[in-house]
This record gives structure tokens, C-alpha cells and sequence, in this order.
């Protein structure tokens, strides 16, 4: 199967540097999210990936080969960078069926992703008379129209309603349960949790992360343990020996930092503390994206100082 | 890449932008008009000139086919649609070569169904002053016309393709054809001789005088149609989409 290789990747705007020194692999099989700041070179890479804007220096190749190399390459790669990019004045689907002529892909197709995509009623409404959400979907459906073994989303759940954003999440599991490469930017953390195997984050320009997103959550996020009982007092009394703190909400429940679900259910029930709820506390996505960027604000802050 | 689905990609892309067919059908319409009224109109003129008086509508339809040209490739430059295109045809000369066929072609086409009607329409009022016209010329200002209108259509093309822009190439072209090729008008003999539309005017005229002919006169207008579009090529090449 076809993998997307960066390597030694730096693109300059003027003076300005959008991309970096950049070096990953997005590998098939599975969902990477693409994460970072607005502005960190995410929709830049993606250019670069499809041979749109030319690198200052290194190389983007999807398979080992540049992309402007492919023949018919929508049959290849699927992207979707902009969702205004259709031109009002057309119809959805002579938009689809435009871009299909071009790479030899058969009218049956646009009908295909037409119905996929769950545009089929609109096809013949100009593309002007759409939602953001429509668009967005149009933009998917392109996307998908050669069949590619890569599909290149840049925020694909834009303007989406709820239902569009589970429907998407569903898409990107299965395109990569077919055994495809799928690259997904996007700056909303949650989202990217739901449907994510694998993490490429950028700031600035340079790679901050290329792991798979549990270890990135678990290298970032220490684990907690949330409890709920009837007798503060005994709870505190059984932690402290144990070097826990046990901290308050709200709400009345508990919460033990840096503690591990099994450790601490071991010392409630060898002290005899009531307990009513006893769970593990996940660290979110979110949480350990901004332990990452934090980090990466105060590096950056310091440079000037050594320099 | 084969060029052949590209073309009828950019073929259909024309075809599905009611604008396009719209500016070809204006092109119709401006000349035969102007040229009717041409034809009913005085010839009391001393530099009366038959051929181009029947077909002097072409001075306001050419207006068309520029947008023609101009908004075919400027569609292309709207809200990301040029990535897009460039991603589905990564060879960008290739692109632009068939771009630039699917413009030439239905604006030759046209042109010359356009030219033949004005011809005949404007006989019709001219009457007897224009029996002296021989068929040779009349032969070579119909075709020499729809060269014209698609060489003044490819010329907008390659502006657009440079600037980026329709609004930038029509607020460029459209004053340049009407005002300054009017003022500077019958000052024959100068460089004004060798602008694009100037020169390619003279393929209309059944006289003329002047360094250059009816076909040199094309030949001009040609080549400078030739350079914008290696201009814009060559932008189109060159930058990022």
C-alpha cells in the first residue's frame, strides 16, 4: 500500500518560514491526525504534498513518487484543502463530473459519491445555493471520486452538523479499515480524539509529535483516579500513608492526582472506606496537546535569552 | 497525462458555466447588431470602405469574446478552484495548452459563423455600394475575422493567466480596445499600426495602406496573442497554485 513520506521537508514564504525542516511517514492502515496551531504549516504541507506549491528544500513523495509524476492521479490521492474551491455557477455534480473527465474517472463514479456523500438529492442544485456543510461534503465527495488508496482531508468537519460529524468520523475509520492512508488536519482536539489512531503534530512549522495518540495522551497526561464516598475523613486518612491526595469538587467528588485506579481501590477497601464510585480518569486529547504546546511556547520564549 | 481527458475536462467546464456560452452568444449578437446598423448607416463617407463597414460590428463584439477569453481562465483563479484543477492535472504546460484549446476553438467557430452573418446582414443595407466587393475579400475578411476574434479571446487568456485575475485583464483590455486604439484611431503609419487590435483590423478593410497587410496585420495581433500566453504560462509554471 501507499504511504505519504516528508522528508527533510522547509518551505519560505519571503523571509517566512512555513514549514521547517519537516520529517514524517503517514502510514495505511489507520487515521493520522494532523494537528497544530493556525498558521503551524499543516495546509502548507498538503500543498507540498500535492506538488501545488514547490518546496525551498526536501522532498513530499506519496508511494516514493512526487505526486506531479502520477498518472491520473485523483486514482491515487484524494484531497480536500478548500470547500469553496467548486465554482458557484456549477452544479454539483458537473463539478464532480469536470473533475473526473480529467483523470478518466466514468459519470457512474460522480453518482457513486454523489449518493455516498448523501448529496445525491441536491447533484443538480448550483453549488452557490449550498451550506458550508454541503460544500463540505461536495469537497469529500471529490475526495473520494478516484478511489484512492490516499485521502488528504484539511478540516473536513468544518460547517458540519452533528450528524455530519459522526458521519465523517465513520467515513475515516472505514477508509482506513479498507487499508488506506488517511491524513486529517484539523484544531478541534476532541474530534480528532474520536477518530484518530496516530498523531503528526506541528508548531511552528517543525514536528513537535509523530506517535500514536494513546502514548501521546499517556507520555502527557498523568493518570487520575476519580472517587466518590461517604466518608471524606477515612478517605483522606487511608491516602495520606501513601504519599495521595485526594482533592475535592464541587459536586462532592474526589480526585486523586498522579494515581493509578488500581493502587488506590487496593488502599480504600484495605482501610474499609465506604466507596460509591471508583473510576479511572482518561486524559483527554486536549489536555496533553496543550501540555505539548505549552512546553513548546516556553522553549521558543527562551531562545531569545540564550542567543 | 494524456491530453485528451484533459480537453474534454476543460471542455466541460466551459459548457457548464452558463456565463461562457452566454459571452459567445453576446459575441453573436454585438456584431451582427453593430453591423446591421453599419450597413443601414450612411456611406457617404470619402475613406468608405465596404468590407469594414459590414463587418465593424466586430469592434464592439471583440468586447465579448475578450471576457470570453479572460473569464474562462479567471474562473480558474476564484477561491482555490486553481488547486483543484491542478491536482486533477498535475502538468500544469499541458493544462494551460488544452485551457487555451477549448477557448480558441468555440471562439474560432463562432467567430466565424459571427463574421459571415454580419457580412450578409450589413449587405443587405448597404445595397449597391457594396456590389464592388469580390469574393476573394470577402472570403478572407470572414475568416480573417473569427482568427481575429479567437486570437483577441486567447490574447485576454493569457493576460488572465498572468494578472490572476478577470476583473484586473477586462479593467485593462476593455478601456485599451475602446479608448486609447480610438484615440490614437487613423494616425496611420505609427506604432499604433502594430497594436493587437489594430493590426488584426486590417484583415476587415478591403484597402488599406500602411507597412502592414491584411494577413501581416493578423500575423501581429498573433504574435502578440503568442506572448501573453507564454506569459501566463510561464507565471502558471512558475508560481505556487
Amino acid at each position: 500500500m501507499t504511504s505519504i513520506e516528508v522528508q527533510d521537508l522547509t518551505k519560505e514564504f519571503g523571509t517566512a518560514r512555513a514549514v521547517d525542516g519537516l520529517t514524517f511517514r503517514v502510514l495505511p492502515g489507520r487515521v493520522t491526525g494532523f494537528l497544530g496551531p493556525n498558521g503551524a504549516g499543516k495546509s502548507t504541507t498538503m500543498r507540498l504534498v500535492l506538488g501545488l506549491d514547490r518546496p525551498t528544500a526536501g522532498s513530499a513523495t506519496i508511494g516514493g513518487r512526487a505526486y506531479s509524476t502520477l498518472r491520473e492521479p485523483l486514482r491515487h490521492v484524494g484531497a480536500l484543502l478548500d470547500a469553496q474551491a467548486a465554482h458557484g455557477s456549477r452544479t454539483a455534480r458537473d463539478h464532480l463530473r469536470v473533475l473526473a473527465a480529467s483523470n478518466r474517472i466514468p459519470d457512474r463514479r460522480v453518482d457513486e459519491v454523489l449518493e455516498e456523500t448523501g448529496l445525491a438529492s441536491v447533484a443538480r442544485r448550483r453549488v452557490r445555493t449550498y451550506s458550508l456543510g454541503m460544500r463540505q461534503r461536495l469537497g469529500i465527495a471529490a475526495a473520494l471520486l478516484g478511489d484512492p488508496e490516499v485521502v488528504m482531508l484539511d478540516e473536513p468537519s468544518n460547517g458540519l452538523d452533528p450528524e455530519g460529524i459522526v458521519w465523517i468520523r465513520q467515513l475515516l475509520r472505514r477508509l482506513a479499515e479498507e487499508g488506506r492512508t488517511v491524513l486529517v488536519s484539523s484544531h478541534l482536539m476532541n474530534e480528532t480524539a474520536s477518530f484518530a489512531d496516530h498523531l503528526v503534530v506541528l508548531g511552528r512549522g517543525r514536528l513537535l509529535a509523530d506517535t500514536p495518540m494513546r502514548d501521546f495522551i499517556h507520555a502527557r497526561v498523568q493518570p487520575r483516579v476519580r472517587i466518590r464516598t461517604t466518608d471524606p475523613v477515612a478517605l483522606k486518612r487511608a491516602l495520606a500513608p501513601h504519599g495521595h491526595e485526594a482533592v475535592e469538587h464541587v459536586d462532592g467528588h474526589w480526585t486523586v492526582h498522579h494515581a493509578r485506579v488500581d493502587d488506590i481501590g487496593r488502599i480504600t477497601s484495605a482501610a474499609g472506606v465506604p466507596v460509591l464510585e471508583l473510576a479511572a480518569e482518561e486524559g483527554t486529547l486536549e489536555q496533553a496537546y496543550f501540555d505539548l504546546t505549552s512546553a513548546e511556547t516556553e522553549f521558543t520564549a527562551q531562545q531569545p535569552q540564550e542567543a | 497525462m494524456e491530453l485528451t481527458p484533459v480537453l474534454r475536462s476543460e471542455w466541460l467546464k466551459i459548457r457548464t458555466l452558463r456565463s461562457l456560452p452566454g459571452a459567445l452568444l453576446a459575441l453573436f449578437a454585438a456584431t451582427t447588431a453593430f453591423s446591421a446598423i453599419a450597413g443601414v448607416s450612411g456611406t457617404s463617407d470619402p475613406d468608405f470602405d465596404p468590407l469594414f463597414t459590414a463587418l465593424s460590428g466586430v469592434v464592439a463584439g471583440q468586447i465579448a469574446a475578450v471576457s470570453f477569453g479572460a473569464m474562462a481562465v479567471s474562473s480558474e483563479f476564484q477561491s482555490g478552484a486553481l488547486r483543484l484543477s491542478l491536482a486533477a492535472v498535475p502538468r500544469r504546460g499541458r493544462w494551460f495548452a488544452a485551457k487555451a484549446a477549448v477557448i480558441a476553438v468555440p471562439a474560432l467557430l463562432v467567430g466565424l459563423v459571427t463574421a459571415l452573418v454580419a457580412l450578409l446582414v450589413a449587405r443587405a443595407g448597404l445595397g449597391p455600394a457594396a456590389d464592388g466587393l469580390g469574393t476573394g475579400e470577402q472570403v478572407r475578411g470572414v475568416v480573417g475575422c473569427g482568427v481575429y476574434l479567437m486570437l483577441m479571446a486567447l490574447f485576454a487568456a493569457g493576460l488572465a493567466a498572468l494578472l490572476r485575475s478577470g476583473v484586473a485583464t477586462l479593467s485593462l483590455l476593455i478601456p485599451f480596445i475602446l479608448v486609447v486604439s480610438f484615440v490614437i484611431g487613423d494616425a496611420t503609419g505609427t506604432v499604433a499600426d502594430f497594436l493587437p487590435d489594430k493590426a488584426g483590423q486590417l484583415v476587415l478593410r478591403e484597402t488599406y495602406d500602411g507597412t502592414l497587410g491584411p494577413w501581416s496585420g493578423l500575423g501581429v495581433t498573433a504574435l502578440w496573442t503568442a506572448g501573453a500566453l507564454l506569459a501566463g504560462a510561464w507565471s502558471l509554471r512558475r508560481r505556487d497554485a
